[in-house]
């Protein structure tokens, strides 16, 4: 009977021994520890997490790249480390930022190529080929050598290889990383289209982008160091911290430097602050208990000789969720940590 | 398209051979599309099979061992291709970023390797033709054949087992970082001294030449040469049905081992995490 | 005085030193990284070894072994000799094919302030000291083995020395034509540098005297700087014994230092314009960063 789950992984672990010199002790370093995911076919699921959070060791597990250490995973209802060869018929895998092909083959060329490497007719292959090609606007393209082709247009070609063998799960691993805001609507525009049409088809996809994960998935796992931190659908994760209340404030310290942000903490009723350096000023995110909590931290900005430039009560957003859960922005380092991911 | 709406795909041996045509094309077109590769592949080559005439020429060698230099010129095409075309490619596939994709077909790499065989044989054959035409006119080399279809057997079975090395050496370096390239230039030369590309084999002594024998190279190059140079004494380290045998069992043991190769080497780099880890 | 001295020892600031010291560093760490010490020295040896061996084996089995004629010091020597020009030319060009499409370093280093020109040939200095290893261990196993007529006090020192200041100067200047030419080429599957390297053997008298070949060819070979660098050298090592073949023999040591001189000058100039008209091209037609995926 065929697994109403897509993908399924139960106490998934991954370590990595690293070996600094040639004769040091391996180290361990935990990438992913007792991850338990669910997704159901026909889900767009997301995986959110900072650098070293273990996304791409998880795609690496599920698309057969890697092998667990410990617990199961679970891809179309095949086990990855006995049904490699099932699950790879089934699956395709898009990096962003990824170069592959061969630059003196055209675009059509290449995607032919790869197409057979998936057992397709060479008819079906063409056809196919056309029409994605011309979905997401490369079918002037298709002629043209691919060591000619800008990096972005590279890119979509590699993201259009992943969909030509028609996988039941696809995973995308980062793919609008260095695209321009054009291009990476069009490849948006195109998995949200592609979902629609093929309702029994699945995606996971890992982003740094909040708003891309905001707008595409059903659902998400927020991830770090290894471990799943949150996993719903994007309104309930925001739901979550709506008794909280956002504040962005913009202060103009009088030495131009940054407010202590770590006096802010102190203050009764802030739960979390995060500074942004701006042009002569500091931009504060506060999540604090209440409204009530605000007449404090004005009090507080003011008796630091800061100036206040602007205040905004906002609704929270992934972000906010992400700063929550992890303690830190998503563009902001883990700090040096043995159970912190190396893989990515 | 299948009743369900989804696409057609192939498996078993069809889906094999539909991966390893698939590889050789571009193998097929990339002479075309770059045609600087002609050049150095081919006046290169023929030039530096001449010096080793002149050699010859220099200490007034009998004329038939311009023709052993010749035949040896001719095969190093597939030795070089073998070489820098085969054993590295997986290598170059890893660092272009095609080797994930590769993985990721449901197809066995070994049918890429296949393929990368069949489009590096169809190419280095079109410049061994030409520095084997070329060289026998400059330096009016006389062939006497004495049977045409086991040249063509002999030929077949040594580009066999030398492709099946060469698929071999292409798993084993996979696992290698930027010390394959570098171990693979160690072959070069000395097996153009072990297996007797520029002299006979036999010269250098029975033990010698059997232990020569590893590579495909030196049996095939010596019954090619007892073939088309048939009833010279400086020839004919093992007779040719010998040399034969010793190809197939060449042949097989190479694929044999290729195949469990690459097979160990993708489940260790599944469970190490660096199958397709790119080392500068 | 005081102060032009110190302004050119200060010159170890000037960009081009500064460059090709830093490139030969680089190229030394690159060469250093083998993983393996014993695989390292297999290769510095076995390579030259065994293309010395087949011209012994070619040269015996014709001769039957008479290796004390003076052709077969010249065939020796010519072949150890030769594999600093492998080594020069195949590392500068090679050079720039990894830092493309291995390391992919080309944008940085082309818009560093470095001088390229410096930067190319300082990438295969390192190769050229691993040459000379390579070489004096041939040769050695040449006096051990072989009934070379090597005798270091007997040497012309100031030939030798002259021949080889101004011959790799020459054939620096070739790796880097064919280095530059690498820039707007995609890669091949083996070095163009070796092969172009190895084709050159055909022409500059290195295993067989210029006299076996045709006219025409001949005529090749005297336009190298190389054949003159490998003649000087030679008669520099072997003195008196030095095989003499009548092409060159009219040549006394001053004229044939002359020509080379001449020769390696010629090379230098047609480097350096190569070698701006390759980035030109490479820039005009963006190349500098190609990736050849093959």
């Amino acid at each position: 009977m065929r697994s109403s789950l897509a993908i399924e992984t139960r106490n998934l672990g991954r370590v990595y021994k690293i070996r600094h010199g040639r004769k040091s002790e391996p180290k361990e370093l935990v990438a992913l520890k007792d991850v338990n995911l669910e997704v159901p076919r026909g889900e767009f699921f997301g995986l959110l997490g900072p650098n070293g959070a273990g996304k791409s060791t998880l795609i690496k597990i599920l698309s057969t790249l890697l092998l667990p250490t410990s617990g199961v995973a679970l891809v179309d209802g095949l086990d990855v480390t006995r049904d490699m060869v099932e699950i790879r018929r089934r699956i395709s895998l898009v990096s962003g930022g990824e170069n592959s092909g061969f630059g003196f083959l055209s675009v059509e060329e290449n995607l032919w190529m790869f197409a057979r490497f998936y057992g397709l007719d060479s008819r079906d292959a063409r056809q196919r080929i056309h029409e994605m090609l011309e979905i997401v606007g490369l079918a002037d393209r298709k002629h043209t050598r691919i060591g000619e082709l800008s990096t972005g247009l590279r890119q979509k070609m590699t993201f259009v290889r992943g969909f030509i063998p028609d996988p039941n799960v696809i995973f995308l691993d980062e793919p609008t990383l260095g695209l321009d805001v054009a291009a990476a609507r069009d490849i948006r525009a195109f998995v949200k289209d592609w979902i629609r049409r093929y309702p029994d088809r699945t995606i996971l996809l890992t982003t740094h982008y909040m708003a891309e994960a905001d707008e595409l998935c059903d659902r998400l796992a927020i991830i770090d160091r290894g471990q799943v931190l949150a996993c719903d659908t994007p309104a309930n994760l925001k739901r979550s911290l709506q008794q909280d209340t956002i504040y962005l404030l913009r202060v103009a310290p009088p030495d131009s430097k940054p407010a202590p942000n770590g006096t802010l903490e102190s203050v009764p009723g802030v739960r979390q602050v995060t500074v942004a350096a701006g042009d002569g000023y500091s931009e504060l995110k506060l999540r604090l208990a209440g409204d009530d909590a605000l007449g404090n931290v004005l009090s507080h900005v003011a008796a630091q000789g800061s100036t206040l430039l602007s205040l905004e009560k906002r609704e929270p957003t992934l972000e906010d969720v992400f700063i929550h859960l992890v303690g830190r922005g998503l563009s902001e380092d883990a700090p040096p940590n043995g159970a912190q991911g190396s893989d990515e | 398209m299948n009743a369900e709406g989804r696409v057609y795909k192939a498996t078993g041996i069809k889906l094999f051979w539909r991966m390893l045509l698939a590889r050789a094309y571009p193998r097929f077109v990339s002479p075309i599309r770059e045609k600087s590769w002609l050049f150095f592949e081919t006046f290169l080559p023929l030039m530096a099979t001449s010096a080793y005439v002149f050699v010859y020429k220099a200490v007034d060698a009998p004329p038939e061992f311009i023709g052993f230099v010749v035949i040896g010129g001719t095969m190093s095409a597939f030795w070089l291709n073998v070489l820098f075309g085969m054993a590295m490619q997986l290598y170059w596939d890893k660092e272009i970023g095609n080797l994930d994709a590769y993985i990721l077909s449901p197809g066995p790499i070994m049918a890429i390797l296949a393929g990368m065989a069949l489009g590096g044989m169809v190419v280095a054959a079109s410049r061994a033709v030409f520095v084997l035409v070329i060289a026998s006119l400059a330096f009016q080399v006389t062939y006497t054949i004495s049977s045409l279809p086991l040249l063509i057997l002999v030929f077949l079975l040594t580009l066999l087992a030398l492709y099946g090395m060469g698929m071999m050496f292409a798993a084993v370096y996979l696992a290698a970082g930027r010390d394959a390239w570098q171990i693979n230039s160690l072959f070069q030369e000395p097996i153009y001294f072990i297996s007797g590309f520029y002299f006979p084999v036999k010269t250098l002594g029975f033990w010698f030449a059997a232990a020569a024998s590893i590579i495909p190279l030196t049996l095939g190059l010596d019954a090619m040469r007892q073939i088309l140079f048939s009833g010279d004494p400086a020839l004919g380290f093992l007779p040719v049905e010998v040399e034969i045998l010793l190809l197939i069992v060449l042949s097989v043991v190479f694929l044999a081992v290729s195949q469990w190769a690459l097979v160990t080497l993708e489940r260790i780099g599944r469970r190490d995490g660096r199958i397709i880890e790119r080392r500068r | 005085m005081r102060s032009s001295l110190a302004a050119f020892f200060s010159a170890r600031n000037h960009r081009a030193l500064r460059t090709f010291l830093t490139a030969t560093w680089l190229g030394w760490r690159q060469e250093a990284s083998w993983a393996s010490a014993p695989v390292f020295a297999l290769y510095l040896i076995l390579r030259p070894l065994s293309s010395v061996l087949i011209l012994v084996v070619m040269y015996s089995v014709i001769t039957d072994g008479a290796l004390e004629q003076p052709i077969f010091a010249y065939i020796y020597l010519g072949n150890a000799l030769y594999i600093l020009v492998g080594q020069l030319v195949g590392g500068i060009s090679m050079a720039v094919v990894e830092d493309r499409e291995h390391y992919q370093m080309m944008k940085q280093i082309h818009t560093a302030p470095i001088n390229g020109y410096a930067y190319m040939l300082g990438r295969g200095i390192a190769k050229l000291l691993l040459g000379v290893i390579s070489a004096l261990v041939i040769t050695g196993v040449g006096m051990l083995f072989f009934p070379l007529p090597l005798h270091p006090a007997a040497f012309d020192w100031p030939l030798l020395i002259t021949s080889m200041a101004v011959g790799l100067t020459g054939i620096a200047a070739l790796g880097v034509i064919i280095g530059a030419l690498n820039m707007v080429i995609p890669r091949h599957i083996g070095s163009i540098g070796d092969a172009v390297a190895a084709a050159l053997f055909l022409f500059t008298g290195a295993i067989f005297p210029l006299d076996v070949l045709p006219t025409w060819m001949q005529s090749i070979g005297f336009a190298l700087p190389i054949t003159y660098w490998l003649e000087a050298s030679r008669r520099a090592l072997l003195g008196p014994d030095a095989a003499r073949f009548p092409t060159l023999a009219h040549f006394d040591d001053l004229a044939l230092l002359q020509v080379l001189a001449l020769g390696a000058l010629g090379f230098v100039v047609v480097s350096i314009v190569v070698y701006r008209w390759a980035v030109y091209r490479a820039k005009a037609n963006d190349l500098i960063d190609m990736d050849t995926s093959y």
